[in-house]
């Protein structure tokens, strides 16, 4: 079941077409990840998912229904790249009224407010003001206040920039914990080695439109170069043959890609037959990161401003 | 609805709470009466004051009816030369005189006079030369009085006046006096409310801004309820100062009208309130006060919520974009002095029906008397309009703020925040 459904979204700006006819679903509790470059369009689309924004064109479904944003933000949580509470206010009186406005009730977000400080042992804070917090400490509070309302949806710009080790640890935990009770979470980001940790399913979009779409398994196989890394006891002096190129050495370690209509058995029967000793052979998967260069590689580092018609 | 409530909440009691709103509504008083009598005590001090040497060569300007004049007004004393004249010329500043006149002896007390000159070594103001000419004619008259033989008991009769006062026959107890001072009082009073709290919504829209709070906050309610919530709470910390600033007064009086033997001054004041009480209607004033301020700053605030969704960290930008409006509450101050000195004119009725000016003008006019001079057509027509007016405001500035608050970057210009308006 898809918690999430975008068809066809258009959203066009004077002089961008900031999402250009993008369609994806999100299934009901996988952590996905949403990646792209900068000026890609990533927080626009955001940006209609929490109803800040109205779509030009196309539809958004919320748990197969059409998306209400008066309503169904009690079920979003929403955490912006560029973090924002207000510096002047107590913290426990800015955790209670955001979570008000998320339409809990008071004594109820009372509650939640307690359980969450008392998990991230916040609870001296109640009375500090933001400007007093450093800024790991502001993200800290700027997390329990996205999920403090339990929502079905949590969309985290960025959530780690700005965390030392042991507070990202403390998020990623809690991000799993809240993904197995069931919760969705949508995870916009750049950095592809977070991503390849945590999320089961990514989409990347570039200059307003989707250009991959699968789970970060089938998108590895998808763009693998059949490159397998074979280490041996001692290198032999010759290694032509038919079945694969070497692609480079390390130590005594064999970068390879087989050729084509041959398989990784072929290679290992040839270094057998040589009378070489294998110690290790495993198949090397292109890192999300050198998927994302290589897709997004050739268009420019900033986004040029185009003439959008219609 | 509840969430506009929560939001309403918030602005007023952060607002409320904060030292410098106790502080701003005692000194505020405090402050306005401090101008008020301060320029009036810099004012006394920075009489002129000149001290001129008058020469005489026709007899008729005597010591002792030079003495007389003096005697009357210690400033501006005139002394009279009579012995080394050529001396007293040359070195007259070093003796402390400010300059000299010289009567010439061709003088006739009963034909035409030609102006005099006073040497100085200095050019004064227009206002220095009055004093002294004051005196001089004290003088003048004496001589001519002397002359044609007026004794005291003729110079009574001559002296006699016709005093004039305006009585509105349909509202007896109107006094135009009183009714200046609580126009003037309820204009200048509006134009700070609406100049103070206007910018603080201004600012208080781009700290949401530029903390990006907003962003938060619009993910859960509209970004209309988010500015509507602001404003009306910012209104009414505007109101909950004034009500104040009222019972303050109140307070003064009753405790003062208690103990009304107790000084001088606190009769005094009493005694003024009352004679406001007597010739002014004061529930109305107020009422209508109360009105026009939450009116002509829901108008006002609105424009200003919007200017400060356009501009990002940059104070400076706020005072270039927020000109036009500042503007518009000047220009309405400007044409509230007219208004009051007459309070029927045409001029004075169409600034008061017309929204922007009207929260300042109107309640000028209103302390001449309700209808006797703002009959109830004008003062309804003028509500219904400034009502027109702020909802006109506020969906237009409710336009320009959904997409200013989330736009960073470049500042806007007028003409681009209006296309903001204008698009769907």
């Amino acid at each position: 079941m898809n918690i999430l459904e975008l068809q066809n979204l258009k959203k066009y700006f004077a002089t961008q077409k900031a999402v250009d006819d993008i369609s994806l679903q999100i299934p009901k509790g996988s952590i996905f990840g949403l990646l792209g470059p900068n000026g890609a369009g990533k927080t626009t689309l955001i940006r209609m998912i929490t109803g800040i924004f109205y779509p030009d064109a196309g539809q958004i479904l919320l748990n197969g229904k059409k998306f209400d944003p008066e309503n169904d933000v009690r079920n979003i949580g929403y955490m912006p790249e560029e973090r924002g509470l207000y510096k002047k206010m107590k913290i426990g009186e800015q955790a209670l009224y955001l979570a008000q406005l998320k339409g809990l009730s008071r004594a109820e977000a009372m509650k939640k407010i307690q359980d969450w400080f008392v998990r991230f042992d916040m609870q001296s804070w109640w009375n500090k003001k933001v400007e007093d917090l450093s800024k790991g400490m502001g993200q800290k509070l700027q997390f329990v206040i996205t999920v403090l309302h339990e929502p079905e949806l949590i969309i985290l710009d960025e959530p780690f920039s700005g965390l030392d080790p042991v507070n990202a640890n403390l998020i990623k935990d809690e991000i799993y914990r809240l993904a197995q009770n069931g919760t969705t979470i949508i995870f916009s980001t750049h950095r592809m080695e977070q991503v390849e940790e945590i999320c089961n399913q990514i989409v990347l979009v570039n200059k307003g439109k989707k250009i991959l779409d699968g789970t970060v398994e089938s998108v590895k196989q998808d763009f693998k170069e059949n490159l397998f890394s074979i280490q041996l006891e001692e290198i032999p002096t010759t290694i032509a043959n038919p079945f694969f190129e070497l692609v480079g050495t390390h130590k005594n370690e064999l970068i390879v890609k087989i050729n084509q209509g041959h398989k990784a058995n072929d290679v290992i029967s040839h270094f057998i037959n040589q009378g070489s000793s294998i110690i290790s052979f495993k198949e090397i998967l292109p890192s999300l990161n050198d998927i994302f260069i290589k897709l997004v590689e050739g268009t420019p580092s900033a986004r040029q401003f185009q003439k959008v018609e219609d | 609805m509840n969430k506009i409530l929560l939001i309403i909440q918030r602005e007023y009691l952060t607002r409320v709470r904060k030292k410098t709103f106790i502080i701003g509504t005692v000194l505020f008083p405090l402050l306005y009466l401090g101008l008020i009598f301060g320029t009036g005590y810099i004012a006394e001090k920075n009489q002129p004051d000149l001290h001129i040497g008058l020469i005489d060569y026709s007899g008729l300007f005597t010591q002792q009816r030079i003495n007389k004049v003096n005697l009357g007004d210690s400033l501006n004393k005139i002394n009279l030369i009579s012995t080394d004249i050529e001396q007293f010329k040359l070195h007259y500043a070093e003796n402390g005189f400010n300059g000299y006149l010289e009567i010439p002896a061709t003088i006739d007390w009963k034909g035409k006079l030609d102006s005099f000159n006073m040497n100085s070594n200095k050019t004064y103001g227009i206002g220095a030369k009055v004093p002294i000419e004051n005196k001089l004619n004290r003088i003048w008259t004496d001589i001519k009085n002397d002359s044609l033989g007026i004794d005291d008991a003729k110079k009574e009769i001559l002296s006699s006046q016709i005093n004039l006062k305006i009585l509105n026959v349909n509202n007896q107890s109107a006094n135009a006096g009183i009714a200046t001072v609580i126009g003037y009082v309820c204009g200048f009073l509006m134009y700070f409310i609406l100049l103070l709290y206007g910018s603080q919504v201004m600012m208080g829209v781009t700290e949401e801004k530029t903390s990006r709070i907003a962003e938060v906050v619009v993910s859960s309610v509209k970004p209309f309820q988010l500015m509507l919530g602001k404003i009306i709470g910012i209104a009414m910390v505007a109101l909950t100062q004034f009500m104040l600033w009222i019972a303050f007064i109140f307070i003064v009086y009753n405790v003062g009208k208690n103990t009304g033997h107790a000084g001088g001054n606190m009769t005094a004041m009493v005694g003024q309130i009352q004679s406001v009480f007597t010739s002014v209607n004061v529930p109305l004033v107020l009422g209508t006060f109360i009105f026009y301020l939450l009116g002509g700053f829901f108008f006002y605030s609105s424009l200003y919520a919007a200017i400060g969704s356009a501009i990002n960290e940059d104070m400076r930008e706020a005072q270039s974009l927020s000109f036009p409006i500042t503007m518009l509450v000047i220009f309405s101050i400007a044409l509230m002095t007219p208004a009051i000195s007459n309070p029927g004119s045409p001029l004075a009725v169409w600034a008061s029906i017309i929204p922007f000016s009207s929260p300042i003008v109107m309640m000028a006019r209103i302390p001449f008397g309700v209808p006797t001079t703002v009959p109830w057509w004008q003062l309804g027509l003028s509500m219904a309009l400034l009502i027109a007016g702020f909802i006109c405001t506020t969906w237009f500035a409710a336009k320009i703020y959904k997409t200013g608050i989330l736009m960073y970057g470049k500042k806007p210009s007028w003409k681009e925040m209006i296309k903001w308006a204008f698009r769907k």
